[in-house]
């Protein structure tokens, strides 16, 4: 049995050991280096572009500006150009772009590029570009409000009114980047049919061949993606963005192949961020520790430019409707342009931001109602089997088992008498004034409810898969989807090699090219387990039964009889059996001979959600998980350290189980970060921090103990009974802190990142 | 990357030439550590380079009636080095929360001084401990005490054709002790640090209460000194003490901290590191 081992990702020693060809590694012959001019302003009117002495420098080979742009206009809101021409509206709006023969000359020659600007009044504040009278950022849009978003269920009115307690409060969420090892990177080269090659690090090849066709006006057909090893993407690789056609346009204008790759730098300006949000929320609870409705309005900046930050609150109403059962709720949100960064998706798609403020209104509420959290929790729990108010279709369901199992640990329950008062909590009282400094403790939890079998956010949510079977039984599978590093690869050899029998480093995973792969929608939602999966499955299925086909020919055995083991085809219950490698040989040394190539197509069955009331049920099944944060505050300095962080993950069945601690503890490290560190700092539409010095990841140093958690509930339709996992490591983990804070402190946070001076303000404020 | 000249002497006084023919224009480097990230980020664009590493006089760690730092020694060997572990224990831990070991093993106290950061956490508690920098120039050496060393951010009273040859610190007859206040706790730089060192106990007769990061240069809180000195020294003193020293900072309001918190911080770990030196901890 190769599915539930613990077996070290496939693709790992090679990236310890640096032999791993990333796309910075790539070196085509002839090939030039790219660099793109940002604006000096958020927001003016171009008046005049001069290349003129930047073209004299010696090792320039093109320069793009305005003028070499397509006609037509890409990106998801159809309001973007590769570079600028009239007007700019962010600092990282491409104003201009140098091919030179090596990376130092064009960045020389983007010092020569004279640029005059009129500078224009910038809007940097939603609410401000939500006015009326304010100036608008697209002036054939009509409206800063890219977008608005409407959902209910129940009667918000009724919930209210049955209810005992309500809580409210006001959240700040801050801009959070990838913060990928690897940068940015595009190599584009034209053949000379004058079809492009384009060397990427997306996460949706088949859907950026469309895109960019429309950016750069040729033929998607004309268009060939190969991934290069992938450093990290975490959502940043979802969106077409300009510097994917600019270095196509580079390349075309220059005639030969031309590499873009960003400083750490301009990933952090030019990359798209985790949205900011603005929350209002409400929720209400009876006596007796039922929730009776949630209320919540999110006002969101889009930036100047249309990405999946404007596609977020589908992910936050989902939270916000269906974690815990939840009879009347309201959700809206605003999309808004601004002269700010562009916003995307990071790991969770809205899902920390709104799980931070649903569950520390969850802990309000089982302070209001001087119950305790777990015990509230419970109470409230999803359970399996039930179609919830939204749609959603719950199949498998392990939240109470993840509630409890992170319960049992933290050692609470009924010794937790005072939660959440402005008493200390029992573990803070018996260790306060720690070494003489003010230190408190406290713990708290939070949980959450991701997708995890895909998520139909368009008409297809499928994923295709070929199985290959050839001499000395090497065994391809050819897959969609992608690696970057959740560690698909191994999955889905493992999900063949249990089919075929044969062991799991004897599959080759071949993922990286679209025209040798079948077609995927892309990697995001935490959906390759169980999409790539089940389609791997099924090709592997189908190789099978070709092998069987002929393997019982040679056994003179009945197909329906024979069964794979230890790379050999054996007939049920003897030891007669054929090696894969002569099966395979004997189907093609013949007369009317045939390959072996099992056939995998998987698309869910599932629904997109309906376009006026957002229900349905977009997800095949639904993962869940619960964390459990113990805190020390340091009450004099603000300073919180986690000492544990237990996590509990409801993942249907672990295919690997180091693989999904994998994906727990490198959620919990973005987790952490977003809870306690990390912030882009953008002031009046410039990026602040720009660099890892005081942009501030979780080092490995400052990682507290992960106590990992599986739970399996066999889902009925995952490969093996297997869902997603790959994003709900990060999203309890903001609102598990700040209710381990209010444990240890009696003070709520509710602006994250929760930095020592945040928290020191706000002890002080409790103080007045 | 703007090209650049390089050299790399193996005397003082080849340095010092180099040094004056390129006036302004040329830089030292020994880790790096500092340098590169401003040359890679377009800030620094220096026409020559300096490598200083292949001059003897700048290497060594030694003790005898002081101690004395060649300016290559790097933040690692402070941390590691027995001798300031028995001798200078506050040396040893203010290096050992700077940065990671693979930049602790290229980064040089040398670099740390002349780099002149307001932050730079060796500063603080070489002053404290009353340290003496070694200069040697075109007209020969000269010493200047450390606390006079720094001038601004990034300057210092090096001036053309000068390198840091050294530091001596003298051998100590009280405790000292840094602490350091970052938002993370591993990997970053100071908000606030804090190097005090002092002699006897109860009374206190010598302190030296320096303040990193909270002002231009590293300050020296000598109200807050005189607050502590001679008498008692009480819980309350000690308290007024901290107050004090957050009057004298004059940090500035920045993505890292503001004004209000870095006063805060200020107050908090003057107190703490008084009470520890008081404690014995």
């Amino acid at each position: 049995m190769v599915i539930g081992q613990r077996i070290p990702k496939l693709d790992a020693p090679d990236k310890a050991t640096g032999r791993t060809v990333y796309g910075h590694d790539v070196k085509l012959p002839g090939m030039l280096h790219g660099r793109i001019l940002y604006s000096q302003y958020a927001s003016a009117k171009i008046k005049r572009v001069d290349v003129s002495r930047a073209l004299k420098l010696p090792g320039v080979k093109a320069i793009l500006t305005a003028a070499d742009n397509p006609p037509t206009k890409f990106g998801y809101g159809k309001d973007n150009t590769p570079i600028k021409g009239d007007v700019v509206r962010s600092f990282r709006d491409e104003v201009a772009a140098v091919a030179a023969v090596d990376a130092d000359t064009a960045a020389e020659a983007l010092d020569l590029i004279e640029i005059e600007y009129e500078p224009l009044t910038p809007l940097f504040d939603v609410r401000q570009a939500m006015k009326d009278s304010a100036p608008l950022i697209h002036p054939e849009r009509k409206s800063n409000l890219f977008q608005k978003y409407k959902y209910s269920h129940g009667d918000i009115v009724e919930g209210e009114r049955e209810s005992d307690v309500v809580v409210e409060a006001d959240f700040e969420l801050p801009y959070v980047a990838h913060a990928a090892m690897e940068t940015s990177v595009v190599i584009a080269s034209f053949d000379h049919r004058d079809h492009l090659t384009l060397y990427s690090t997306t996460q949706i090849p088949f859907l950026l061949q469309r895109d960019l066709a429309e950016a750069l006006g040729i033929e998607g057909n004309d268009i060939r993606i190969i991934q290069t090893a992938i450093g990290g993407a975490f959502g940043r690789g979802l969106d077409i963005y300009p510097y994917e056609p600019i270095a196509a346009l580079l390349a075309r204008k220059a005639g030969k192949p031309v590499r873009i790759s960003f400083s750490r730098h301009e990933e952090f300006l030019a990359a798209p961020m985790r949205q900011p949000a603005l929350i209002h929320a409400r929720a209400g609870a009876k006596r007796d520790g039922k929730i009776t409705f949630r209320d919540a309005y999110a006002l969101l900046d889009v930036g100047a430019y249309i990405s999946w930050g404007s596609v977020t609150p589908l992910v936050m109403m989902e939270t916000t409707a269906s974690l815990y059962r939840v009879p009347h709720v309201k959700f809206e949100a605003d999309c808004v342009y601004t002269n700010n960064l562009i916003t995307g998706a990071v790991r969770g798609y809205g899902n920390p931001q709104s799980t931070f403020y649903t569950e520390t209104l969850m802990e309000r509420l089982a302070v209001a109602l001087n119950m305790d959290p777990v015990d509230f929790r419970l109470r409230n729990a999803n359970i399996p089997n039930e179609e919830m108010p939204q749609g959603l279709i719950i199949t498998s369901c392990g939240l109470k088992e993840c509630i409890e199992a992170v319960a049992a640990r933290a050692d609470v329950g009924s010794q937790r008498s005072e939660v959440g008062s402005q008493k200390d909590s029992r573990i803070s009282n018996q260790k306060s004034e720690i070494n003489n400094q003010k230190l408190k403790r406290g713990i708290g939890f939070a949980s959450t409810l991701n997708v995890g079998g895909g998520a139909r956010i368009y008409k297809s949510d499928g994923c295709g898969a070929t199985v290959k079977v050839d001499d000395f039984g090497h065994v391809s599978l050819i897959t969609g989807s992608t690696e970057i590093g959740q560690g698909s690869e191994t999955i889905l050899a493992q999900i063949v090699a249990e089919v075929l029998g044969v062991k799991v480093e004897d599959i080759n995973v071949l993922n990286s090219d679209t025209d040798v792969k079948p077609w995927d929608v892309g990697v995001h939602a935490s959906r390759t387990t169980f999409i790539a999966g089940n389609a791997a499955h099924i090709a592997a299925m189908d190789a099978r039964k070709q092998l069987f086909e002929t393997a019982s020919e040679l056994l003179k055995a009945e197909p329906e009889s024979l069964v794979t083991r230890d790379g050999k085809i054996f007939v049920n219950d003897s030891d007669r059996s054929a090696d894969l490698a002569k099966v395979a040989r004997s189907r093609h040394y013949r007369e009317g001979g045939k390959v072996i190539l099992g056939e995998g197509w998987y698309d869910p069955p599932t629904k997109m959600v309906d376009k006026d009331t957002y229900k349905g049920n977009i997800s095949a099944t639904y993962g869940f998980g619960t964390q459990m944060a113990e805190v020390e505050v340091d009450t004099e300095t603000g300073k919180v350290r986690v000492l544990r962080l237990v996590c509990a993950n409801d993942v249907g069945r672990a295919i690997n189980p180091m693989a999904v601690e994998g994906q727990i503890e490198g959620g919990a490290q973005m987790g952490l970060g977003y809870a306690l560190t990390e912030e882009l700092i953008v002031k009046e539409g410039r990026v602040m921090n720009p660099d890892f010095l005081d942009y501030r990841l979780f080092t490995s140093a400052d990682m507290p103990q992960i106590e990992s958690i599986i739970i399996e509930t066999d889902d009925p339709q995952g490969p093996f009974g297997a869902k997603g996992v790959g994003e709900m490591g990060g999203t309890p983990t903001a609102a598990a802190i700040a209710n381990a804070i209010h444990d240890a402190t009696g003070v709520w946070l509710t602006q994250l990142p929760m930095t020592p001076e945040r928290v020191l303000r706000a002890l002080e404020e409790a103080k007045k | 990357m703007k090209p650049f000249d390089y050299f790399s002497p193996k005397t003082l006084s080849e340095a010092s030439e180099v040094l004056s023919k390129y006036n302004d224009d040329a830089r030292m480097i020994a880790g790096g550590t500092d340098l590169l990230l401003k040359m890679k980020a377009g800030r620094l664009a220096p026409k020559a380079i300096i490598n200083i590493k292949r001059i003897p006089d700048l290497r060594g760690l030694t003790f005898n009636s002081h101690l004395t730092l060649g300016a290559l020694t790097t933040l690692e060997e402070i941390k590691q080095s027995p001798i300031i572990r028995q001798y200078y224990p506050a040396l040893s831990s203010a290096a050992a929360t700077m940065a990671s070991v693979q930049i602790r093993n290229l980064a040089t106290v040398g670099g740390n001084m002349c780099n002149a950061a307001p932050s730079a956490d060796l500063a603080p508690i070489l002053i404290a401990l009353n340290a003496t920098a070694v200069i040697n120039g075109a007209k020969g050496e000269r010493r200047v005490l450390l606390e006079e060393f720094f001038t601004a951010p990034g300057k210092s009273v090096l001036g053309v054709g000068e390198l840091l040859i050294s530091l001596e610190v003298p051998k100590q007859e009280g405790k000292s002790i840094y602490l350091k206040h970052s938002p993370r706790e591993h990997m970053d730089i100071a908000v606030v640090g804090v190097g005090i060192a002092c002699r006897g106990f109860n009374p206190l007769t010598q302190v030296r209460i320096i303040l990193g990061a909270v002002a231009p240069i590293p300050l020296r809180a000598k109200k807050a000194e005189e607050e502590v000195m001679g008498g008692s020294l009480t819980k309350e003193r000690i308290e007024r003490a901290a107050k004090i020293a957050a009057e004298e900072a004059r940090p500035i309001d920045d993505v890292r901290g503001s004004v209000w918190y870095r006063r805060k911080i200020v107050e908090v770990m003057v107190k703490r590191g008084l009470t520890g030196l008081v404690n014995g901890n």
